[in-house]
């Protein structure tokens, strides 16, 4: 696949366009899934201070380069970039400019920022009043945890998504993705495209203000309604689900090989039971009902385990599967990667970038059949559409944006 | 807290558990009206899910019910029959979207199929939710939350070496499917037409935590090992330590803020030593014993102590609290709002992650009792007569 791909239908957002001051993780995956689903989605950078996500140790040579790096060339594609350099008031003016051509404004600043640059929503709905912008922050842009330096493993702790994983009786250890994140750019893309939808039918704009915190706090179901409804404060319990046993990750044959195996009705247990040649175990008192394997889920899970060790993860999962019960392996990146689901699936699409040659860049697996999201570019090259923007939409010549890119303005 | 962006808009819901209800509650939080579909006499299995109030386990006390599915309303139809596959055919004429959760073999026993439903409605948005999707080799795979999470790359960075895997303590994949469906709806919607989205809950996992991973595999950077509490090739500080009441996370990605903690801390004599300069190679090479100089210092302070110290010297600190500590936290306040139902009283219910101006709000109602609005729908909005009711229900369909 060459710079543009050729084979392209028109992405169901194809008629809007967006302004994206997002960064890193959280700030920069809505513009990335609105790009996939046809948006022109330009990425405002600046040389002054670079989207975190461009630094980082290289992959060919030892000089730090910011067009190497590989979470960015995932978050970062179907964009188009320009570089302006937001300290100098010329820069701020270009910015408004471009504001009047677009739909969507994105950022994710520290709470503040946007308002320091004059470019907040006040100002921006007076440029263009159906304007629709998103802030992303931590702590959201008002309250007394406004200002912490927050990023997803501070959201989780402070939200209780740690306070449960962990062994039962040991430390919380902190989930090691980036959960509040990826809750909170979600969120604020079913935001964004919801004013969307209300401006078609009323012309009005929105300001939305999406905290990463609220957001994995409206995905802790259980845990705040247990505290609101019982009083119980749960806490670290390892793999335990009340009402399924077996409910865990298994050893299976292999080196740190582990299936997850999860049984919930009388039906599936029949269905493990089978699958395991119908060990006498199994009719012990013990295990006799829902009720009592749940209850004596240690020594269920260590019974098990004797039967998973002896066999890999992957002929746990087709035995299990074929009799009923949910079962798959734990899996890593290049399980993934090559996995023939994933593969028939699509979930990978091979893209080219011009620093690295062809990588393998994730879908957006939202699959709407008629108008299917795709990876239009490769992510840009930092300034890569300078003319390009500043050319198609506010009509400037290619002198003048030479000449603002050698005075450092568009840098 | 209801919102009106999506005002007029009719979404129906046959949905069970987490992923298809959270989809609806997004959508009906921002205004849509929603008819949740259950099975007559069962219900959504979030019923018997619990936790329950004062733990006295019943059908309508279910708390992952009670939230997930607040601001809709409830019917009863038994789809296993002609008549109530008919009526949802004139219940989908009637609507704009439909969103569901049945599994791949469910849907084709039940011949729940796109193109049959569209000769009912042609502009229909209908969203599948399923496990593994409607395409390939696991499509009639079996998933609960863990499965989901083991395949969708949760579990493989999180335990310590010489243990099992972990997983979430309480379900969160069908979370993610739910904003992948809601925002696909409102997608479809813009693009002007009817048609099928079809969502699998493990990709919204395996798609948007680890796929930048598969390239890091590529490159060799690896970032999931099980680490127990640390995390692998970060600069040291970036984990969960002891304080003087519980946890504190620790983070510190810039240097000026790794400065500023040892400066609050009374600059330390072993942060000097030459081996600490690589903050990486601190966290990969020494992190057992560096987080037992800082728990020396953290054990001193409590979390509130040290939440402060993080405002006021810009540290990212952040103190690991329980579901008690955040649902008390005033800042929090606003979010949570009390939703009345003669039979549970006042509930207090996380509302929508976001704040909107300019934005009129209205407060939300409560989840339906099981069947509640059969006579509103089926009569009001359908046009069937009270007689006809009785007979359904006398029949089972509802």
């Amino acid at each position: 696949m060459s710079q543009n791909n050729p084979n392209l239908i028109a992405g169901p957002l194809e008629r809007y366009r967006v302004l994206d001051f997002g960064w890193v993780l959280a700030g920069a995956l809505p513009g990335m899934i609105l790009a996939d689903m046809g948006a022109e989605v330009i990425k405002v950078e600046t040389r002054q201070r670079m989207d975190y996500m461009r630094l980082g140790r290289p992959i060919i040579g030892d000089e730090p380069d910011p067009e190497q790096h590989p979470l960015f060339h995932n978050v970062n594609r179907g964009k188009l970039s320009i570089a302006v350099n937001t300290t100098k008031p010329e820069a701020i003016d270009l910015i408004k400019g471009l504001v009047s051509h677009c739909d969507v404004v994105v950022e994710n600043f520290s709470p503040g920022v946007m308002d320091r640059l004059g470019l907040g929503y006040d100002v921006l709905s007076g440029i263009k009043s159906d304007i629709i912008m998103a802030s992303i922050s931590s702590n959201g842009q008002t309250g007394p945890l406004r200002d912490l330096r927050a990023y997803a493993p501070s959201i989780g702790a402070l939200s209780g998504l740690d306070s449960t994983m962990g062994y039962e009786g040991e430390r919380p250890l902190g989930l090691k993705h980036a959960y509040a994140d990826i809750a909170g750019a979600l969120h604020s893309v079913f935001a964004i495209v919801s004013a969307l939808h209300q401006r078609e039918r009323t012309r009005q704009g929105q300001y939305i203000d999406v905290s990463m915190l609220r957001a994995t706090v409206a995905t802790m179901g259980v845990g705040l309604m247990e505290y609101e409804l019982t009083g119980n404060v749960m806490a670290p319990k390892g793999n335990y689900d009340p009402v399924m046993a077996p409910y865990g990750n298994y050893p299976s044959q292999g080196d740190d090989a582990w299936v997850s195996i999860a049984v919930r009705t009388e039906e599936e247990w029949q269905g493990l039971k089978t699958a395991m040649g119908k060990p006498a175990w199994c009719e012990e008192t013990p295990f006799e009902s829902r009720y009592s394997r749940q209850e004596n889920r240690r020594e269920l899970d260590e019974n098990l385990a004797t039967w998973t060790r002896a066999r890999t993860a992957e002929d746990i999962t087709e035995q299990l599967q074929a009799n009923g019960v949910a079962a798959l392996p734990v899996m890593g990146a290049e399980d993934r990667l090559f996995n023939p689901h994933f593969k028939a699936r699509g979930l990978y699409s091979d893209i080219e970038h011009p620093s690295l040659g062809t990588e393998p860049i994730y879908n957006i697996m939202w699959n709407l059949e008629q108008t299917p999201p795709s990876i239009r570019r490769h992510a840009p090259l930092l300034g890569e559409h300078n003319q390009q923007i500043f050319g198609g939409l506010l009509g400037m010549g290619k002198e003048d944006v030479a000449r603002l890119e050698e005075d450092q303005v568009l840098w | 807290m209801t919102f009106s962006l999506l005002k007029g808009l009719r979404v129906v819901e046959l949905g069970e558990s987490v992923s298809a209800p959270y989809c609806t509650k997004l959508l009906a939080d921002m205004g849509a009206e929603v008819v949740k579909i259950e099975r007559p006499g069962v219900g959504d299995q979030a019923r018997e899910y619990g936790p329950f109030l004062n733990d006295q386990p019943h059908h309508e006390r279910s708390g992952l019910f009670l939230y997930l599915n607040s601001n809709k309303q409830g019917i009863t139809l038994d789809l296993d029959t002609p008549t109530g596959q008919e009526i949802l055919g004139e219940l989908l004429a009637k609507s704009q979207v439909f969103v569901h959760n049945l599994h791949p073999t469910e849907m084709d026993r039940l011949e729940v199929d796109y193109e049959a439903l569209r000769t009912h409605n042609d502009q229909l948005v209908m969203a599948s939710i399923t496990p593994f999707g409607l395409t390939g080799p696991y499509r009639n795979y079996k998933a609960y939350d863990i499965n989901l999470a083991a395949a969708g790359g949760i579990c493989e960075g999180l335990g310590s070496p010489d243990k099992e895997p972990l997983t979430f303590g309480t379900p969160e994949v069908g979370y993610f499917a739910a904003m992948a469906a809601a925002s696909s709806v409102v997608i479809a919607l813009l693009a002007g037409q009817g048609q099928h989205i079809d969502i699998a809950e493990v990709e919204s996992m395996a798609g948007i935590y680890n796929g930048p991973e598969a390239l890091m595999a590529v490159y060799q950077w690896r970032m999931t090992r099980r680490t127990g509490h640390h995390a692998l090739d970060f600069p040291y500080p970036n984990c969960i330590l002891r304080c003087k009441d519980g946890y504190i996370f620790v983070g510190s990605p810039e240097g000026r803020q790794w400065r500023a903690l040892l400066e609050v801390m009374g600059g330390p004599e072993w942060a000097k030593e030459g081996r600490f300069r690589n903050r990486t190679a601190m966290n990969n090479e020494h992190a057992d014993e560096v987080d037992g100089y800082m728990e020396e210092w953290l054990l001193q302070h409590t979390k509130a102590e040290l939440l402060v110290l993080a405002l006021e010297h810009r540290i990212p600190l952040a103190p690991v609290r329980d579901f008690k500590e955040v649902r008390n936290d005033e800042s929090l306040a606003d979010q949570f709002a009390a939703i009345y139902r003669p039979d549970t009283g006042p509930v207090s219910f996380a509302g929508p992650p976001y704040s909107l101006y300019p934005q009129e709000t209205t407060p939300p109602s409560p989840a339906p009792l099981l069947g509640q609005h059969n006579s509103d729908i089926y009569c009001d909005r359908l046009g069937y007569s009270k007689e006809e009711l009785v007979k359904l229900y006398q029949t089972g369909i509802i």
